[in-house]
């Protein structure tokens, strides 16, 4: 009789020990706490630190679409990585990379290069597409180019129409953006705000690398050495 | 022979040497007011078998602690993670803490609207109080020993208040952290207090209290207009108990038992569902990111000091926690005797409901401590989408800019960011472009000023962006009537 009992009260304390590693209170091997450079998920590393400004998922954020398939198809993992480790001078991408004073170790850079490829590169790069780097632009060229092929939407002289509000030539704008972020934007495009990429001006006539280097130029002859706060603009 | 029959020849056996059986029966037998067997009554004895319960889990867990700076945040990832069960003690040590500092205040608060800490129980009262403060410090101490990010802020928090006191204060921020700076002393005198010092005091006092509820008697239901004298009260005790009285056990005792137990399957539920309390991420100066945070008992406090103006926080954090626990000690002596019944003592009852109430608005407000910036939000909360579509370069270089900036870290887009400054979305019905420009630049209300670490172009994103911050059924704002003000800023080249 009283065996019994000790023995029911055994299997139900081995129940219950057993039961444990379904309790919702256990701790999950997912909940164990990182060091931030501990991390290696890229889900996790991107929604960190790039989500803000790039938008979730790398799409619809306030800066460029890094989830673009014509961007990762043409661009190379050194140049993301140089991207992502230095930043770009001059304008709001800051340095990642702890040597560059950021938060992230370069085995995380890795993680988000790689991780980046991986989920949005679709296919090999486009024949005959012009690079994602060059130079050597002529501004009188290119306002030709632009006059046939940015006007449409832009309107004459850049200061926008309907299709695309906004002047692209505002002396704040050019100051604040570089002439590599606008070579992206007229190469790659943004499939998230509909902005056409070399192929699409107007389709059909896509753009040569000159072309793109010479819109480039034009837009960059624009930018001003010094803008004036509007702080101080009012007497 | 039976093993009954063995235990009871044990027990024979010692009684007669140590003679324990008569003062045990005694204590248990003692005669009780038959009113006083409510479930009112049950707190204390709660809190009581829950500190049994924590010595318990404590001293398994002390068989696994390693109370040294570098391995004691990696002897609680084992105790989660690795040992069997280890999780499981873990968690009832932990939300065992939290279980008894509220039955305790429950205790406290019953006792105080029950006028039972008057004439003759005066002492019982103020043993009481130092058991809630022995409790307190056990709560504290047992934080730091977690040595995780949120053990920094009631360490850092104990040392500045230590640290205000006139003269010694250096001395005594050295004292409790066993040298200027947070490290490893500081553990080893923590461990010591948590499992030498305190339980011993609350040991001591759990007696002292113990010993005085047998020696004065457990307190009548107060009735209205039944007041307490000092020099009648004793007779009357008596003459009610040994008319209306019951012996203790199994009386009254009965109820305490059913509530231990539906107390203690509240605990091992809650422990088995909630899970260990931290630790979070380790204790590493280099993390600068962190928001540390008290746990919920000491929420308030932090609630307090991020609150107070800065000013008062000297005089407050000195004079504040005397005058308090002066305050509690003092309660028994300011009204010793008189009305017991809370149907009759209005302010007693407002005082118990305001300080309730206030503590409990101080630990919602903790919880979610809107005054601390969210310091990730620039770089992983995105912009609305409906603030990107359809803006210009301009504005969208702007939003960036928002984040660049961690403007996001102190006010919230579309409802995600910091709360300390206000959300911006409604910003340009309230500000003109230039009223915000003079926000940025010279910033003003806890907001830091902008002026030299931005470029005239970023101002101007910045504001372009802004002044889209408008539903669209609401124009924008406007000056009235005042004409365009030519006020210079320091920031105007
Ligand atoms: C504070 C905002 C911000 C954050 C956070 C940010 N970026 Fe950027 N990023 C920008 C801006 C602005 C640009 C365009 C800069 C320019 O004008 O050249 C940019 C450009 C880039 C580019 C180059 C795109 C091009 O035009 O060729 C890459 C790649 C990039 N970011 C990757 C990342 C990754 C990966 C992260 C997260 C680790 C990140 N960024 C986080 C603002 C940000
Ligand atoms: C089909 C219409 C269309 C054409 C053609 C077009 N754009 Fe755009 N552009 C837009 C729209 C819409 C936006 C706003 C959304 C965005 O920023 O992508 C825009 C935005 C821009 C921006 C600002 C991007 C930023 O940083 O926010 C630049 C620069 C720009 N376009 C340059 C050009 C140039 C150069 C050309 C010609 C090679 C061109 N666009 C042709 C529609 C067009
Ligand atoms: C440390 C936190 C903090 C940061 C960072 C911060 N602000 Fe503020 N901001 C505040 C507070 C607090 C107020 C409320 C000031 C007051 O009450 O007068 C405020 C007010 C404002 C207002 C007026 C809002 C309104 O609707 O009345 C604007 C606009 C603003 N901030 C813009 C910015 C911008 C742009 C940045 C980044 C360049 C920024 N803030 C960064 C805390 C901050």
């Amino acid at each position: 009789m009283r065996m019994r009992r000790i023995g029911a009260a055994a299997v139900l304390a081995l129940v219950f020990v057993a039961a444990c590693d379904g309790l919702p209170g256990k701790p999950k091997e997912s909940d164990r706490p990182l060091s931030p450079w501990q991390v290696k998920s890229f889900t996790v590393l991107f929604s960190g630190n790039c989500a803000g400004c790039h938008g979730a998922g790398g799409r619809f954020g306030a800066a460029y679409e890094l989830a673009n398939p014509t961007f990762q198809a043409l661009v190379d993992d050194a140049a993301l990585t140089g991207i992502v480790s230095q930043g770009m001078a001059g304008t709001a991408m800051p340095p990642f990379a702890h040597k560059y004073g950021g938060f992230l170790t370069d085995a995380q850079i890795g993680i988000l290069v790689d991780g980046m490829r991986r989920r949005w590169r679709v296919g090999a790069a486009p024949p005959n597409a012009p690079p994602l780097a060059g130079g050597g632009g002529d501004p009188a060229r290119g306002a030709q180019v632009f006059a046939r092929s940015c006007a449409p939407c832009h309107g004459a002289d850049g200061e926008g129409s309907p299709k695309a509000p906004g002047s692209i030539v505002d002396p704040s704008y050019l100051t604040l953006v570089s002439d590599d972020a606008i070579r992206t934007l007229i190469v790659a495009g943004r499939t998230d705000l509909g902005h056409p990429d070399w192929r699409g001006y107007p389709p059909g006539q896509p753009l040569s690398a000159q072309q793109v280097a010479d819109v480039v130029a034009w837009m960059a002859a624009k930018r001003p050495r010094f803008v004036p706060g509007s702080y101080a603009r009012n007497p | 022979m039976s093993l009954r029959q063995i235990a009871r020849d044990v027990g024979a056996w010692l009684d007669h040497r140590l003679g324990l059986s008569g003062p045990i029966i005694e204590a248990a037998e003692h005669p009780v007011p038959r009113s006083s067997a409510s479930w009112w009554y049950v707190f204390g004895s709660a809190a009581f078998a829950v500190m049994v319960l924590q010595f318990i889990t404590g001293l398994c867990l002390a068989t696994v602690y390693a109370p040294s700076a570098d391995r004691a945040w990696q002897s609680l990832l084992y105790l989660n993670y690795d040992q069997p069960l280890g999780w499981f003690i873990r968690a009832m040590h932990g939300w065992g803490s939290n279980f008894m500092i509220g039955l305790v205040c429950i205790h406290m608060a019953q006792v105080f609207l029950f006028g039972a800490y008057k004439y003759p129980r005066e002492l019982t009262w103020v043993a009481g109080v130092v058991l809630l403060l022995a409790t307190l410090g056990m709560a504290f101490t047992g934080q730091v020993l977690r040595f995780d990010q949120d053990a920094y802020w009631g360490l850092g928090i104990g040392a500045a208040i230590a640290g205000r006191t006139p003269f010694i204060g250096g001395r005594v921020v050295k004292m409790i952290l066993g040298g200027p700076i947070i490290a490893g002393e500081t553990l080893s005198r923590f461990f010591t207090l948590h499992v030498f010092v305190i339980p011993g005091l609350l040991i001591a006092f759990v007696g002292l209290h113990l010993f005085l509820v047998l020696r004065l008697g457990i307190n009548e239901w107060p009735m209205p207009g039944r007041l307490v004298k000092r020099d009648t009260y004793l007779a009357q005790y008596h003459e009610l108990v040994s008319k209306d009285g019951e012996p203790f056990f199994p009386f009254a005792a009965q109820k305490d038992l059913v509530f231990i137990g539906l107390i203690i399957a509240a605990l091992v539920v809650t422990a088995a569902v909630m899970g260990p309390i931290g630790p979070n991420g380790e204790p590493d100066p280099a993390i600068i990111e962190t928001v540390p945070r008290p746990d919920f008992f000491f929420l308030w406090l932090f609630s307090v000091f991020a609150l107070l103006p800065p000013w008062t926080e000297t005089f407050l954090m000195l004079t504040g926690p005397v005058a308090a626990i002066g305050l509690l000690f003092l309660v028994p002596f300011i009204s010793g005797t008189g009305e017991k019944s809370y149907r009759r003592r209005p302010v007693s009852v407002m005082i118990l409901v305001l300080s309730f109430m206030t503590i409990g608005i101080l630990i919602y407000l903790g919880t979610y401590s809107p005054w601390s910036p969210h310091m990730e939000a620039w770089s992983s909360v995105p912009t609305p989408v409906d603030y990107v579509s359809g803006r210009t370069p301009l504005e969208l270089q702007g939003a960036v800019l928002i984040q660049a900036k961690q403007c996001r870290n102190c006010h919230a887009l579309g409802g995600q960011g910091g709360m300390r400054g206000p959300a911006l979305d409604r910003t340009a019905t309230r500000l003109t472009p230039d009223q915000i420009v003079r926000q940025i630049v010279q910033g003003g209300g806890n907001m830091p000023a902008y002026g030299r670490n931005l470029t005239p172009a970023e101002v101007n994103a910045i504001v372009a962006f802004l002044a889209t911050m408008h539903p669209a059924h609401q124009p924008p704002a406007r000056l009235a009537a005042r004409p365009q003000r030519p006020e210079q800023t320091d920031a105007s080249p």
